[in-house]
């Protein structure tokens, strides 16, 4: 009896392997170096502007504008808070390893992170950053499936560092095109917390950026915030910008 | 001797303007007696509230830097700091283990940020017998799962006991994590530190920050005395420097929020394993002191104000009383009474005057204070912070009132030196001719 379940189960393994080879597993680590890419500008500068819309029951819908610069050759991003008037002039700036914080009313500089959510919105400074799934992720499982019309592969993630966002993640990437449609994102208890869906993208300077993002809260019900993309270019930005006198200076 | 008993007789002739001159004076120093009374015990009872809050009196926090050098607040072996703590010379009550998170707490559509604190509930019994129940009972803690909430706390996420509700958080590494707890108790709100106060069982706090169960993040020391804060914490910075890998003491002066200046020094130094930063209460309340050297510095200006303007009055009133005299000064005079004698006169006078208005002063301020002492805001109120157990307390030191009474006395004969040297310069002749 014990020998029949140990042969079987070499059939079943043996019967995998060779259907994983036979069929051709894609290449999921270069898929997702491949959106990495799509959503990289590593030889222009990029910049726009987010309008983040969010929605929280019994409150009033809040709108935040800000203006993103980044130039993902050196690492360095700028996020300057154009609306709420009372917050104008609050901006990010990541130097080198660390993310500061500016408050034009007490002129001060403060240490952030990127973890940080902009303005008490579902949405992430690391968000709006340059992706980098290929570095901090592994597939564990996939799989196969539609979401709407296309026809997308399902890939279960897992952290392979203890110092991204959120240590799981499951993404939905349409298989014509290697960018990504819906991402589910879980804490370390495996629990899901937030769902963010790409449902519209541009195409700028040969890549692929989504111009909508909807980000749905799975704790706090009814929470929703959705970010829209505007006056979107790949023009130089001067050095000055990636500085803290930028941001000192840039609202007197 | 004779002077003085005339100055006490001048006074007795105008009762009512001697009162109303001499309440002037009360009332200025009042004023300043309450300030400088209430801000004496403002400091302590501040500093003795935040130990029972953040359970210490000297704190020891360990920070690590991870691979990508990111800082995480861990201490990951405490036997070196047992070990020192075990060396002072000063009456140590107990320790404190903490591992402490902020997250949001969310229950049915509720949410608020909360400051969650593990308790390790076995070795702190004092902390039960601080916390005062309003609601369910501490056996409940047995579940691992268990919170304690502050009143205000509870009741802002409609929550009842044996609700269970969710918390969202981020590891030690700043890893997003959710959990959920089960309300065992509901505590007595402490006024606007409840976001201060949720207790949980440390060993489920350390699995939702994903550190192992004996690891922690903060080591409070709870001295007998506040009084051995500040030389408990140099010695201990002493015998822990031999042993472990310690960040210096002293912060950026522009700095004016510790916690911040802690964690830019932090950010900006490069180590290898874990690194303790030592800190008292004084350290965290500076600002409070500034408040009180602030709050003494505007009463001191009250009072000098005020007392310019019952300068005023006084040596109107001097003068006045001058005109008045103009005739008997003379028959003094023509009696053998020098100038100098008519001068100390005017100016002992103004003295009793002062010296039964500081008295009043300091009489009615004492008796305010122990009215206030006695009265009993309670533990729920905004000002619990600046309360011992629920009351005002007060305390003057007696520099503080000798100088206050030096002040008064020297402004006071300041005011009648020239009234009274008017009357000093009168010729007896002239005085006695003088009709009104």
């Amino acid at each position: 009896m014990k020998k029949q379940t140990y042969f079987y189960s070499l059939m079943i393994l043996f019967f995998l392997f060779s259907s994983a080879v036979l069929f051709g597993e894609p290449d999921f680590k270069k898929m997702l170096s491949e959106i990495d890419s799509l959503g990289s500008f590593r030889e222009n500068d990029f910049s726009c502007i987010y309008t983040i819309v969010s929605e929280k029951p019994d409150e009033d819908t809040s709108v935040t504008q800000v203006k993103m610069f980044r130039r993902d050759k050196t690492d360095q991003f700028v996020l300057l808070i154009l609306q709420p008037e009372v917050q104008k002039g609050q901006g990010y700036l990541q130097l080198e390893d660390n993310i500061w914080f500016y408050d034009p009313e007490s002129r001060k500089f403060s240490h952030s992170s990127l973890r940080e959510n902009i303005q008490g919105s579902d949405a992430k400074n690391s968000d709006l950053k340059e992706p980098s799934l290929a570095e901090d992720y592994s597939v564990d499982t996939w799989s196969e499936g539609t979401l709407g019309k296309y026809q997308v592969y399902i890939l279960d993630l897992t952290a392979l560092n203890d110092e991204t966002s959120y240590p799981k993640m499951k993404i939905w990437i349409r298989k014509d095109i290697n960018i990504v449609l819906k991402v589910e994102n879980y804490g370390l208890s495996g629990r899901l917390m937030r769902t963010v869906y790409y449902p519209n993208y541009i195409k700028i300077g040969g890549k692929m950026l989504p111009s909508r993002i909807l980000l749905k809260d799975e704790l706090k019900i009814g929470e929703k915030t959705q970010l829209t993309m505007k006056d979107v270019s790949i023009a130089d930005i001067p050095d000055y910008v990636f500085t803290k006198s930028y941001l000192e200076k840039v609202n007197r | 001797m004779k002077t003085a008993v005339l100055a006490f007789r001048n006074l007795n002739r105008q009762k009512k303007r001697s009162f109303l001159l001499g309440g002037a004076i009360a009332f200025g120093i009042f004023i300043i007696t309450m300030i400088n009374g209430f801000t004496g015990s403002f400091v302590e009872n501040v500093s003795e509230n935040f130990s029972h809050l953040l359970a210490g009196h000297i704190f020891i926090d360990g920070v690590e830097k991870s691979e990508s050098g990111k800082n995480i607040s861990i201490i990951r072996d405490d036997t070196l700091l047992l070990e020192a703590v075990g060396q002072l010379n000063f009456p140590v009550r107990y320790l404190t283990k903490r591992s402490t998170f902020s997250g949001t707490l969310i229950f049915e559509g509720d949410s608020l940020m909360q400051n969650v604190s593990g308790v390790l509930w076995e070795e702190e019994e004092y902390l039960k017998e601080r916390l005062l129940l309003v609601e369910g009972d501490f056996a409940s803690m047995k579940n691992p799962k268990g919170i304690i909430l502050s009143e205000n706390t509870a009741s802002r996420l409609n929550i009842t006991i044996g609700d269970t509700l969710l918390v969202q958080l981020k590891t030690a590494t700043g890893q997003q994590n959710v959990g959920d707890f089960v309300l065992a108790a509901i505590i007595q709100d402490p006024g606007f530190f409840g976001s201060l106060s949720a207790y949980a069982n440390m060993e489920y706090v350390n699995q939702l920050l994903n550190i192992s169960p004996k690891e922690y993040m903060t080591l409070g020391i709870f001295l007998d005395d506040l009084k051995y804060m500040n030389p408990a914490s140099i010695m201990l910075y002493q015998l822990l420097t031999n042993k472990v890998n310690l960040f210096e003491r002293s912060y950026q002066q522009e700095d004016t929020n510790i916690f911040q200046a802690m964690t830019d020094q932090a950010k900006e130094e490069k180590w290898e394993g874990v690194r303790y930063r030592l800190y008292t209460l004084n350290d965290m309340l500076g600002q409070v002191e500034q408040i009180v050297r602030a709050l003494n510095i505007v009463g001191l200006v009250i009072l000098v104000i005020l007392f310019l303007i019952i300068m005023v009055g006084i040596t109107n009133t001097f003068r006045m009383i001058m005109f008045e005299r103009i005739r008997e000064i003379g028959t003094m005079r023509s009696l053998g009474l020098h100038r100098k004698g008519v001068r100390r006169l005017f100016i002992i006078e103004s003295l009793f005057l002062s010296l039964g208005g500081v008295l009043s002063g300091l009489l009615v301020s004492g008796i305010l204070m122990l009215i206030l002492s006695k009265i009993s805001i309670g533990v729920e109120s905004p000002l619990f912070l600046l309360l011992n157990n629920g009351h005002f307390t007060f305390k003057i030191s007696p520099v503080q009132i000798i100088g206050n009474i030096a002040i008064v006395a020297v402004l006071t004969i300041l005011a009648v030196l020239v009234p009274a040297n008017k009357a000093s310069k009168l010729e007896p002749a002239d005085a006695l001719r003088f009709r009104n």
